[in-house]
């Protein structure tokens, strides 16, 4: 589950004015015209009937794919809307493609109407002045989402602005043999380490910048300096020593880790896809995953094993948001709002949770009394962590500059030595 | 319609046509659409490569000429280890490819002739892509092969065999080039296995000479052109082809075209210049075999006179 | 005797070393479950067979034959054209026409469409079918015109000749004497050209911006998922059109390795 966000965000200040010079920029007022405000919801409704969006988003996910089909493609169809997914790898693509445009000097009428995102791909089209923005507080279902809280106020440290509306909640969790692991080798980071040395090969992350090997990568991070609160205060600083020291040791205990892990560490795999295939050959017997929920489908279709469980180690789970964008060229910018819509409603957070294990993005407690029961009473599977256990100890996000330079840090440090 | 052109008769009218273009344009005019397609698509597409990785990007409005890109690339360790590694593929590759392609088109001629071309030609149709895909089931960790291998107890798991794909080295990359154009390096060489070819093998063994003396002094030297241009052609493929090194290689290091494609995409449009630049690199490296290839192929025209 | 059974060592060999690769092809697109280290599935499916007939695979398979059908019937149109200079015109700057129709065959498009990318944004052709279709047209005119020309070299002209002389106008002479004159070689260019289209992937995702889907677009996404039966059973739709139409084509084709040339890039 997921969507991947990845690779640099590294500082577009100078690019920004670069299309400010070209007169390729200041087109919001242009667009503000053309399409419906986001506040009259009925005009936007008018407007999106009969418009055909296209949605970036990460389709290497065939649970989610069959979830789009299924259940927000009718319901678009409904208003009018035609829903064309656009499956890429890397959500990088499609903000490239935005950029891209922008730098052809397309203001309006731009392909990309609509992008799954979050993180640093999210802050390199704040920095690039790319998404059209102030509008995720009129969508009618935003009444079910909390606005204000951290994790839905701030995408990895970059404020929301109401450029993107919220839609899926990751967490991350460990999923394992039982079989092959106990207890207490999940206990902690140190004794899965431990489990990992004493059975070497049988543990592997996906090299970063993969978002999942990222993720991997700040885990252990976190647990080194006891969590993110030292790296949350103030801005960003990747120069700071607090930050420095903490990659280092990270690098360190990676580095001490690597000739334990699969294939010895000479080679890392280039995706979750791949750490997947891995699991199901039987190949590894643990890995870190941002989609706890949807490892109960797997065990059903026999791909995993049925001794397959989670756990949370101590340090705790990371936690995060991911959100739906309208880049400010869309050329089917109502459309694109009514998708955010339904993608918030009540019944289609439950839908997704049934058919893909992902965690709602809004609030539940405030949803129709029909829903959250609905809710309470989706079965989950034994391998499944229950969502109480998973969220007890949730750790939000390090802000995206962060990222990149632990992304970049990694490729430096581990994987070229 | 005046009839005096038709009572001149129909060679005239002819004339009357032929006319409209002069004969000398002719051939420009016939020409037109091809060269319109090449030099707006090729031609522009390098030239503006070429300016791209020079700083000029269009519609931004930049008109500093800089070799940055360039110093940028060459300074980039990553860089260095992906040429190094592009080099190999297309070395090892072309090489295996090469010869067991004129092996292989030694034994099918004296073999099955026509059941066996088929194969081959079978062979050549298939997408890199699907061939990537299928060296990827072979080869992987837990592929065919491994399991075979586990099957006849030679392997002791996944763990045990050895790493094929992804691999640092790029055995899977050279593997699937090797797998697939061997085969059409085979089709050249047993389309230049003349009869002609035949009959001074024949005169050669009369005269005493072995197999071996009459295949380096006899067969090969009549073959090599057109294999060393199948050649040309298998090392250009390799040095820039952007599937099987993604699908089966590494992200780190990876070949050149997988990292023009890689700072391509790179949101950051200012790294734009570097991915023109290994572009840049990856097209003067095919031409320049361009121009080996048809040097190889004028002396073979010439022999064949 | 000893030479014969190595041949026979050696043929085997060799098409074990050909299919090899093709075998796990063929047993995933069925396979079920299939862990290791079994050699053969544990359950077979017909998921694989589900999946290629499901309606995203059958409109890539449409948008594919359409975009590969265009391409084929422009690039013939062009290198009919441009054909007739090479084979039956000795001109000046014949060499450097020849290299300039040779360098994009050898030359992959990446290199070549990352600098025109831009443009194709610019004026609106990216993410649209024509946009992918004038893309391809610079692996494939060429090499239609190299194919043609070579036909055209060994056209017998007289047969123009007369019939223009009987009267037939230019047209009509080209429709009724040199079109089937030159059939055979048609034909052939029209088939690989198209199968040139029908294997790109690379042109089509920079200039189709992941919007045109076609099948080579579905297949590599797949490959890199981690469903197998689904990536096999794509490959395998694939594959089949190339295989049949070099079936069809081999025996023309036996011994111009020209011809050859354009495939070897699929």
């Amino acid at each position: 589950m997921t969507r991947p966000t990845r690779r640099r965000s590294a500082v577009l200040s100078g690019l920004a004015a670069l299309l400010v010079l070209a007169g390729c920029g200041g087109d919001d007022s242009a667009v503000g015209e053309e399409t419906a405000p986001s506040s009259d919801w009925d005009a936007v409704l008018a407007e999106a009937d009969g418009q055909s969006v296209n949605w970036y988003m990460y389709g290497g996910d065939d649970t989610l794919n069959a979830f789009v089909d299924d259940v927000v493609t009718p319901r678009l169809a409904d208003l009018g809307v035609t829903l064309d997914q656009v499956r890429i790898d890397d959500t990088a693509e499609a903000v490239n493609k935005v950029l891209g445009e922008k730098q052809a000097g397309r203001t309006d009428g731009g392909s990309v109407d609509a992008i799954w995102i979050n993180g640093e791909n999210f802050a390199t089209g704040v920095q690039a002045d790319l998404w059209r923005c102030g509008w995720s507080q009129d969508l009618p279902n935003a009444q079910y989402v909390d606005l204000d809280a951290p994790e839905v106020a701030t995408d990895f440290g970059t404020p929301v602005d109401g450029c993107e509306a919220a839609w899926q909640q990751a967490n991350s969790a460990l999923v394992y043999d039982s079989a092959v692991l106990d207890d207490a080798d999940v206990e902690s980071v140190d004794s899965l380490f431990a489990w990992a040395e004493a059975n070497p090969g049988r543990l592997a992350y996906p090299a970063p910048p993969d978002f999942f090997g990222s993720m991997a990568v700040r885990t252990v991070l976190y647990d080194t300096i006891g969590g993110p609160d030292s790296l949350l205060e103030g801005e960003p600083d990747t120069s700071s020593e607090a930050f420095t020291d903490a990659t280092a040791a990270t690098f360190e205990r990676l580095n001490e880790i690597e000739p334990s892990l699969w294939r010895g560490g000479e080679t890392y795999p280039q995706s979750q896809d791949d750490i997947e295939k891995l699991y199901s050959d039987g190949e590894i017997s643990a890995f870190f995953t941002y989609g706890p929920g949807a490892v109960g489908t797997k065990v059903a279709d026999g791909l995993y094993p049925e001794s397959t469980r989670e756990a949370v180690p101590s340090v705790g789970n990371i936690s995060n948001v991911s959100f739906v964008t309208i880049p400010a060229n869309a050329a089917h910018q109502a459309g694109a709002l009514v998708l955010a819509n339904v993608l918030q409603e009540p019944e289609v957070q439950l839908a997704l949770f049934e058919a893909a294990g992902v965690y709602p993005a809004i609030d539940v407690a405030t949803t129709p009394q029909g829903v959250q029961d609905a809710f309470a009473a989706v079965e989950t599977s034994p391998s499944v962590l229950p969502l109480a256990e998973l969220l007890a100890d949730a750790r939000p996000e390090l802000a995206s500059a962060y990222l990149s330079a632990i992304e970049d840090g990694w490729v430096a440090e581990v994987q070229q030595k | 319609m005046s009839q005096p052109v038709v009572s001149t008769g129909p060679t005239t009218r002819q004339h009357a046509v032929r006319r409209g273009v002069p004969e000398r344009l002719r051939p420009l005019l016939l020409l037109s659409p091809a060269l319109l397609v090449v030099g707006v698509f090729f031609v522009g597409g390098v030239a503006q490569a070429v300016l791209q990785s020079l700083g000029r990007q269009p519609f931004l409005g930049q008109t500093d000429w800089s070799f940055d890109a360039y110093r940028a690339t060459f300074a980039d360790p990553a860089f260095r280890a992906s040429l190094t590694l592009t080099l190999r593929v297309v070395v090892l590759s072309t090489g295996l490819a090469t010869v067991l392609g004129v092996a292989v088109a030694l034994l099918v001629r004296r073999h099955a002739r026509g059941p066996l071309t088929t194969l081959l030609q079978s062979t050549l149709a298939v997408p890199h892509l699907v061939g990537a895909l299928c060296i990827g089931l072979l080869l992987s960790p837990s592929g065919f092969a491994s399991r075979l291998g586990t099957g006849a107890g030679l392997v002791d798991g996944p763990q045990d065999f050895p790493v094929l794909t992804n691999d640092a080295f790029g055995w899977g990359i050279i593997a699937e080039y090797t797998w697939k154009e061997a085969p059409f390096v085979a089709v050249v060489a047993l389309a230049s296995m003349t009869p002609h070819v035949r009959d001074l093998e024949g005169a050669a063994r009369v005269l005493g000479a072995g197999r071996w003396r009459r295949f380096t002094s006899v067969t090969l030297p009549l073959i090599a052109p057109p294999v060393a241009a199948a050649s040309v052609l298998v090392a250009s493929f390799a040095a820039a082809s952007y599937e099987v090194p993604r699908l089966l290689g590494q992200s780190f290091p990876a070949t050149l075209p997988v990292v023009a494609l890689q700072r391509y995409q790179d949101t950051d449009l200012l790294v734009r210049p570097q991915a023109m630049a290994v572009a840049t690199i990856i097209a003067v490296l095919s031409l320049v075999l361009v121009a080996a290839y048809l040097t190889l192929v004028s002396r073979l025209s010439r022999r064949s006179l | 005797m000893n030479g014969r059974w190595g041949g026979r060592l050696g043929v085997g060999l060799l098409v074990a070393a050909v299919l090899l690769p093709v075998l796990p092809l063929v047993v995933w697109s069925a396979a079920g479950t299939w862990r290791y280290p079994d050699v053969v599935p544990g359950r077979l499916t017909r998921r694989g067979l589900d999946l290629v007939l499901d309606g995203e695979v059958v409109s890539a398979t449409a948008t594919s034959l359409l975009i590969a059908v265009t391409v084929a019937a422009l690039a013939c149109a062009i290198g009919l054209s441009a054909g007739r200079a090479i084979g039956l015109y000795r001109f000046r700057g014949r060499r450097l026409v020849q290299f300039l129709l040779l360098a994009p065959v050898i030359v992959p498009g990446l290199a070549v469409t990352l600098g025109i990318q831009v443009f194709f944004v610019r004026y609106g052709l990216a993410d649209t079918v024509l946009g992918v279709v004038l893309v391809q047209l610079m692996p494939t005119v060429p090499y239609a015109a190299t194919l043609l020309g070579a036909a055209y070299a060994n056209l017998d002209v007289d047969y123009e000749r007369q019939a223009r002389t009987l009267g037939s106008g230019p047209l009509r002479t080209f429709l009724t004497v040199t079109v089937p004159l030159l059939r055979p070689a048609l034909v052939t260019t029209a088939l690989l050209t198209f199968l040139i289209s029908w294997s790109e992937y690379i042109l089509t995702l920079l200039i189709g911006g992941g919007q045109v889907t076609t099948l080579p677009l579905l297949l590599f996404a797949a490959i890199g998922s981690a469903d197998r039966t689904a990536a096999a059973a794509l490959g395998l739709l694939v594959v089949l059109p190339p295989v049949l139409i070099v079936l069809l084509v081999a025996r023309r084709l036996r011994g111009r390795d020209d011809a050859w040339m354009g495939l070897a890039r699929g």
